[in-house]
């Protein structure tokens, strides 16, 4: 993994570890006694992730708190729900992602989320 | 008489021969070559298609015997009607690629963010030390007990596992997945999907047959299966096939929940899959020929040279000298 990919992940991690929201400054903290960063690499890295979507910026008391848009368990069903060719658009075999072994298909997205769910609780 | 044999070969070439083909048990034994012949007979009769309508005006006035000026008017009518087709399919082809492309970047960036790095030491340390790794750099590992395998393909490729497939495939079937997915990805088979794909949705919806897709998309998973059995054997990407493909079908029955009809058909034609790919990798099946290699192929570029030796070329000797433009 590219070091910035790998940083983007390891910054999600703390985020999504953490109990509420984290400021630049937190999360620097967070990921200092690991390596060596600058401050404002870490801000850049939670910019970019705000960016994409995955992240969402709160102003509170001047400064900004950063926390994930959903949880790691909802993101990890959201992508399987697409991986497994349930998404909204049916996009049966698009050949967009490419399976091992039969792909579900258009299931039934409520069959397949209430599984996802389940599985995910039990893990 | 251009036109009608040209439009009786391509429904031969658009009905009849694929159902043959998706029917015969030779192609599983040479995948490359049947995925080539699929190819030539889809393009031979998207060929015959634009052929009729090039033919056809031309022949009717011919036998009619009308004027320049009505001549010339036909064949502009059917010039534009044979580049309507053809951007058709072109246009059809972008729309597919930038899909593909749109979905796989967003899945990129989402298993990118989910990646579990503690898992990836593990996975090492079980493999044996002398097998071949995969580029750490397009291995991602997800949390979650559904055991499940797949690649993303593209310019920058990802191989997805779940965490639920390490623990219920033993290091060597884990192999044979991996190879698998990476010779998907290596020989770009995504491409290829592709190309049919934009065909089936570029046709008017009461045309289209799965069956070439179908066909396809089965040809393609043997492809890879072949180069992770020349890896790490049969017997691991059979155990893996079957471990793999019963999980996602039990969980859902799991919840109780029907799937629809739609899915019911999805299921079924998914598990008829395997037992295809599960059947040719068992001992003793009848593998791979090179008579029928070189047949296949022969085959292959015979369907897309005879006919337009046989009756193209014929048609425009006799149409050129009298183009009214």
């Amino acid at each position: 993994m590219s070091g910035l990919g790998e940083l983007e992940r390891d910054v999600m991690t703390q985020l999504w570890d953490a109990a509420e929201p984290l400021t630049v400054r937190q999360v620097h903290e967070r990921l200092t006694p690991e390596r060596d960063l600058a401050y404002t690499t870490v801000m850049t890295v939670l910019d970019r992730l705000a960016k994409k979507g995955v992240v969402s910026q709160q102003r509170s008391d001047r400064a900004y708190r950063y926390l994930a848009v959903q949880t790691r368990e909802e993101m990890t069903a959201a992508l399987m729900l697409d991986a497994l060719g349930a998404a909204p658009d049916g996009a049966a075999r698009d050949a967009a992602l490419v399976h091992f072994v039969g792909q579900v298909g258009p299931a039934d997205a409520a069959a397949l989320r209430a599984a996802l769910e389940a599985a995910a609780r039990n893990s | 008489m251009t036109a009608p044999l040209l439009g009786a070969l391509g429904l031969m070439l658009s009905l009849i021969v694929p159902k043959a083909l998706a029917q015969a048990h030779w192609p599983a034994r040479v995948p490359a070559a049947a995925v080539v012949l699929w190819q030539c007979v889809t393009l031979a009769s998207v060929l015959c298609a634009v052929g009729v309508v090039l033919a056809a005006p031309e022949e009717t006035l011919r036998a009619l015997g009308s004027g320049r000026v009505v001549a010339a008017w036909v064949l502009l009518g059917t010039l534009a009607v044979a580049a309507a087709i053809v951007s058709r399919l072109l246009l059809s082809l972008l729309e597919v690629t930038r899909r593909s492309r749109v979905r796989r970047d967003r899945h990129r960036l989402l298993v990118d963010l989910l990646d579990r790095a503690e898992y990836h030491g593990e996975l090492d340390r079980s493999l044996d030390p002398g097998a071949p790794r995969i580029d750490p750099g397009t291995l991602r590992i997800l949390d979650g007990a559904l055991p499940f395998a797949y690649c993303l393909p593209g310019r920058s490729p990802r191989v997805v596992l779940s965490g639920g497939t390490l623990k219920v495939l033993a290091p060597e079937q884990v192999n044979a997945v991996l190879t698998h997915e990476q010779a998907h990805l290596r020989s770009r088979h995504d491409l290829v999907m592709e190309s049919f794909s934009a065909l089936y949705r570029a046709l008017p919806a009461p045309l289209r047959r799965r069956t070439a897709l179908d066909a396809v998309h089965l040809l393609l998973e043997m492809l890879a299966d072949d180069a992770a059995r020349r890896r790490s054997g049969a017997g691991p990407l059979r155990e893996a096939l079957t471990t793999l493909g019963g999980a996602a079908d039990a969980l859902i029955a799991d919840t109780g929940l029907a799937a629809d009809a739609e899915a019911d058909a999805a299921g079924r034609d998914s598990e008829a899959e395997r037992r295809d790919r599960l059947e040719r990798l068992r001992p003793g099946a009848p593998g791979f020929s090179v008579p029928l290699q070189l047949s296949a192929y022969a085959l292959a570029v015979s369907v897309l040279v005879l006919p337009t030796v046989v009756l193209v070329v014929p048609w425009l000797a006799q149409a050129l000298p009298t183009w009214p433009l």
